[in-house]
């Protein structure tokens, strides 16, 4: 029996030194391989949308590309971190890129310019969501960071699956692939890999506006009970962050319809209505964005002089530059507003006697 | 007259013996410890690995202070006399090392030179605001690239400030990408002859020493020689300026004018990430000894050597062990020895590069 056990033994270790393709698996190649075992996320295409420019490694994965090993590690994830992310957490994972030097960052943006944020989507830190509940009050939610907090996977998808039409960038801070590749704007269509449907939502909704916003602030949609809210359009009627009344021009009160994005005029409604505004609400981004001047506005015209209007490329020209843009991640305003106090209100709503 | 010479006995010969050998092992003991061995958290690597880039040592903070340890360190660069200098870009300040790894003194600290409207100015000389890249002249002066203080801050070998520029609040040339349109939004800078190099978001601006404009190139776009968020540059000895053009996923170098001389690497696609490509994120170059070009590539996870016909080499791999890297971002050379500042390990490493 004894030269029986010495003679399987080494058939284990033969078996053991030629591994199974499985064991010997190549990391170095394993962008080619990810999919064929993975597959792709639901509603993840693998066929690139080309109106949605700078993904980069987000999204648009084939058996060809190479994308999966930017974020994800087989074998030598830290200690503790989650889904073989580089980082220990989701956040530090997202900031390994997102660091502010590629035009894109996030948290941290408006310290570096001596401000203090006063409102943030605070990731990583919380699972309380203020109006959550339909009755206008705060819930908690299972988000999918350590503890069930909230982190930023909840509302974007980094493999672009499920996500919201493109839309108008909401901040012209880049002049290179997109601008270029798209000479006639300077606004290049993206998504921001926001997911349809965040963590939490009810139902999945394409179009990015109020209807998005309130898949997890549903208390704070028009017609939820139990409370009264300041009144928002919503898909449904048409609204969203591409579609909106936006003022013409300076000491203009005629408006037409179009983004949000690369420009402040719009954001408000003064008295009296126009064509375009007349019978409809705002949608939550005019009242909750960056923090900005949005100009003054008196009935019956709107001094639109002090308000940014975005039209070239961050940096490039100072009165069009607010480079720190950061919505909805900070603001320096409470609640995302982009005026505080009476200025705010006073956009839209004309005292008495004035 | 009788020799009065004491004999030893056997005895007290070998506990003499004995006595001098521990007190030199006790000594030697002390030597290494105070002498040799390296402070705070630096860890000398005796792996000799298999070729390529070997590691010698790793550097993961000061080990001491109120910051012991790094935090996303995004800069290194040796000095003249082979010191370190590691730009501990989440801690907003530079720490310097021996050649042996062992912690010197940190300078820096945050400022703010730029504040947004309804904020005040932190900044006073010396602080810096995530500072990236570093660069340290024959004469051990240091340049450091403040890059949300639109401005180069300057130090002397052993970090006394000395001079920032451009003005961050004074539009620069033709204008570059700094807050508000004025200063530069600089990510890297190198020195060389008297002159500073330095990238912007789209363009090279450079510099005398003294922070002189002496001329600036590049633009957006998709053309050869345009840039898009260059993040590392150096120089040759002819003049020549090597630039990581990380977003189109390249390096380009130029010669004195701005003229592009050659490129390796080809834009990818934003959609379609082909499996053939050069370099995955280019963040920093260096030339190496012989005049090959080092590129420290974060996306591919390792230090791609070539020259203008392309790719030469490739060495090390994703992972957190000594020669391996997770999101490196800086890379400099000083005889055989290369520094990479190894980012998302919070740590730098010093190798040796063998061919």
């Amino acid at each position: 029996m004894r030269w029986f056990a010495g003679i399987s033994a080494l058939i284990m270790i033969g078996v053991l030194a030629f591994a199974s393709p499985a064991l010997a698996y190549d990391e170095a190649g394993s962008g080619r391989t990810c999919i064929e075992c993975h597959g792709l996320e639901l509603g993840e295409s693998a066929v690139p949308t080309p109106t949605v420019t700078r993904k980069g490694p987000h999204g648009g994965y084939s058996t060809g590309t190479q994308k999966c090993e930017t974020c994800h590690t087989v074998h030598v994830a830290p200690l503790g971190s989650t889904m073989l992310l580089p980082a220990a957490t989701i956040k530090d994972t997202c900031n390994s890129c997102h660091d502010g030097t590629g035009g894109q960052g996030v948290y941290g943006v408006l310290a570096a310019r001596g401000l203090t944020p006063n409102s943030a989507h605070r990731i990583e830190a919380t699972n309380i969501v203020p109006g959550g509940a339909t009755d206008g009050s705060d819930t908690s939610r299972v988000f999918s960071a350590a503890g069930g907090l909230m982190t930023c996977s909840d509302c974007h998808s980094p493999h672009d699956g499920q996500t919201v039409d493109p839309f108008t960038g909401d901040r012209v801070r880049d002049a290179s692939e997109a601008a270029q590749s798209e000479a006639t704007t300077l606004t290049p269509a993206t998504n921001r890999l926001l997911r349809q449907r965040p963590t939490g939502a009810d139902s999945a909704v394409t179009v990015y506006g109020s209807s998005w916003c309130g898949g997890c602030h549903k208390g704070r949609l028009s017609g939820s009970a139990g409370v009264v809210n300041h009144p928002v359009e919503t898909e449904t009627a048409g609204f969203a962050y591409d579609n909106v009344p936006l003022v013409d021009g300076i000491d203009q009160i005629t408006t037409s319809l179009g983004s949000l994005g690369g420009t402040n005029r719009g954001y408000t409604m003064p008295a009296t209505r126009t064509v375009e505004q007349a019978g409809h609400k705002p949608i939550c981004q005019q009242c909750h964005e960056d923090a900005r001047s949005v100009g003054d506005v008196t009935q019956g015209t709107i001094d639109a002089s002090e308000a940014f209007t975005v039209t070239t490329a961050d940096g490039t020209t100072t009165t069009d530059n607010p480079r720190f843009q950061v919505f909805p991640h900070e603001s320096v305003n409470d609640s995302f507003l982009i005026e505080e106090n009476d200025d705010l209100c006073l956009n839209c709503h004309v005292p008495p006697g004035g | 007259m009788a020799s009065t010479r004491r004999q030893l006995t056997p005895r007290q010969a070998f506990t003499l013996i004995a006595v001098v050998l521990a007190v030199a092992l006790i000594a030697l003991v002390l030597y290494l410890l105070f002498y040799m061995a390296p402070t705070g958290f630096t860890e000398l690597v005796v792996d000799p690995g298999e070729g390529g880039l070997r590691p010698i040592m790793v550097i993961s903070g000061p080990g001491t202070g109120e910051n012991p340890s790094f935090s996303r360190p995004m800069g290194a660069a040796f000095g003249p006399d082979g010191r370190i200098y590691t730009v501990d870009t989440g801690n907003n300040r530079v720490c310097v090392f021996d050649d042996n790894g062992r912690f010197l003194f940190e300078f820096g600290g945050f400022g703010v030179a730029k504040p947004a409207p309804g904020a005040e100015a932190s900044w006073e000389e010396g602080k810096l605001n995530s500072p990236l890249g570093i660069d340290i002249d024959d004469d051990g002066t240091v340049y450091v690239a403040d890059f949300r203080n639109d401005s180069i801050s300057v130090f002397d070998a052993e970090g006394a400030f000395l001079r920032r520029f451009p003005d961050p609040a004074t539009r620069v040339g033709f204008g570059a990408s700094g807050q508000d349109g004025t200063g530069i939004a600089v990510t890297d800078v190198a020195v060389r002859d008297g002159k500073v190099y330095a990238t912007d978001t789209y363009q090279v601006v450079i510099f005398t020493t003294e922070g002189e404009l002496l001329g600036q190139f590049g633009k957006p776009g998709l053309e050869e020689g345009d840039l898009d968020h260059p993040n590392g540059i150096d120089v040759d000895e002819n003049g020549v300026i090597y630039v990581a053009d990380s977003n189109h996923n390249r390096v380009t170098a130029f010669d004195p004018d701005g003229e592009v001389l050659w490129q390796v690497g080809e834009r990818v696609t934003e959609m379609a990430r082909e499996a053939e490509y050069t370099f995955g994120l280019p963040r920093d170059v260096a030339l190496s000894e012989d005049e090959t070009l080092l590129v420290v590539d974060a996306f591919e996870f390792d230090v791609a050597e070539i020259d203008e016909t392309g790719i030469i080499a490739r060495y090390g791999a994703r992972g957190v062990e000594p020669g391996q890297f997770n999101f490196a971002n800086s890379v400099d050379v000083r005889g055989s020895d290369v520094v990479i500042a190894d980012k998302e390990n919070d740590r730098v490493q010093v190798l040796e590069l063998i061919r």
